[in-house]
């Protein structure tokens, strides 16, 4: 529990500290430094970083060299700038939540920690229903489904959401009270 | 719609922040006081409810898609401050838990999408729900994505000029509010018709399934 609580506020503070580094030398041995930290995880630590900020960087990034070479400026110091430091911060918070149990880290109050820890495990298994929603979609289309097909889909999937949300809340309540959570 | 990590200056998001801090505070309070002990499930609930409804794609015609927020559905059928702490919630969820976000934005995104985007939506709801019900929904549901779009789209476009170097370069987000307005707001006065769709229909559905559960 203390270390997960050291860990987020050393997540905090090399957050902070990345975004008042604006020098790419020390950006990238700040990026460095985390995958140091990673160990034989860095690999594919680096690589899900990259993969998650590659669609909206290249974007950015594009637009800008076009915005640049117009404005006939060199967009090099500050695509670096830019491209490191949003991988720093990516790879910081991979590496924390891979190395942390934020639920323990927040335990100091034990009412965030359990909206967090309800709140999460039903998401995990709306995330899972979501994608079971989705492929059941395609696996029963013979050809890509029609608009009003997917509308229907998507209209099922949050009505069926919605009442789960309902029960869902409704019978966590009564499992609580019935074991004196709210009378601690 | 929501800004990732590295885009926003700390001359931004550290006061945006104390702000946020204030108001979820005092949201927790309102919402402990108003809802007793069934606060802590139902909040949990929804913010699961928020979560989904952002992965939830609304088929658009010619074969594209754009997600939901649900946050004017949430407003409308649960109130302002629920929706806001479910919406902040599920961002910070989304930033530590699932590594999608980011935690230098959240404070930003939290006010934006979560209390503007919530109380825009009850405002439009209670203003014109005795009126036409439809129309309020609807509205509500266009307004939680219109008005939240034009405060992100104000605070990128604003970074360049608040944080830059001696020789004018920007440090964070290099667009400004002439690039940033027109980018971030037009698409999603779009989303914003199927979002105000899935308003009218979600809260329909919903007053059915409580007047059925109660």
């Amino acid at each position: 529990m203390q270390r997960d609580r050291v860990y987020l506020g050393l997540y905090l503070v090399a957050v902070l500290a990345a975004t008042l580094i604006h020098d790419p030398v020390w950006l990238a041995v700040g990026l460095a430094l985390v995958l140091l930290s990673a160990g034989r995880q860095a690999a594919n630590l680096l690589r899900r970083a990259v993969l998650t900020v590659l669609a909206f960087n290249t974007l950015i990034s594009l637009s800008y060299i076009g915005m640049a070479w117009w404005q006939d400026i060199s967009p090099w110091q500050t695509l670096l700038r830019l491209n490191l430091r949003v991988l720093l911060l990516t790879c910081l918070t991979f590496l924390f939540i891979a190395r942390s149990n934020l639920f323990q880290a927040l335990s100091l109050s034990k009412n965030l920690t359990y909206v967090l820890g309800l709140a999460y495990s039903q998401s995990l298994i709306f995330r899972r229903a979501h994608e079971d929603f989705r492929l059941a979609l395609s696996s029963r289309s013979l050809k890509r489904p029609g608009l009003l097909d997917r509308y229907r889909a998507s209209a099922a999937a949050v009505s069926w959401f919605i009442e789960k949300s309902l029960h869902a809340a409704t019978q966590s309540s009564q499992a609580l009270r019935s074991r004196g959570f709210f009378h601690d | 719609m929501h800004i990732p990590d590295g885009f926003i200056s700390p001359q931004t998001y550290l006061p945006a922040y104390v702000a946020a801090a204030g108001l979820w505070t005092y949201a927790a309070r309102r919402v402990k006081r108003d809802l007793d002990s069934d606060t802590l499930p139902f909040l949990a609930a929804y913010t699961a409810l928020s979560f989904v409804l952002m992965m939830v794609a609304l088929p658009l015609p010619g074969g594209t898609t754009v997600h939901a927020a649900g946050i004017g559905l949430l407003a409308v059928s649960f109130g302002g401050w629920m929706a806001f702490l479910a919406v902040s919630l599920v961002l910070a969820m989304q930033a530590l838990l699932f590594g999608d976000g980011g935690i230098t934005a959240l404070p930003i995104n939290a006010l934006a999408m979560g209390f503007i985007g919530s109380f825009a939506a009850l405002a439009a709801w209670k203003t014109l729900g005795r009126l036409n019900e439809t129309v309020a929904l609807f509205l509500a549901g266009w307004v939680s994505i219109a008005l939240p779009a034009l405060l992100v789209a104000l605070a990128l476009g604003v970074q360049p000029l608040i944080a830059h170097d001696v020789q004018g370069a920007p440090l964070f987000f290099p667009f400004g509010l002439s690039v940033t307005l027109p980018a971030v707001v037009l698409p999603h006065l779009l989303v914003g018709l199927a979002e105000g769709v899935l308003t009218v229909l979600g809260f329909r559905y919903l007053t059915r399934l409580r007047a059925r559960l109660a």
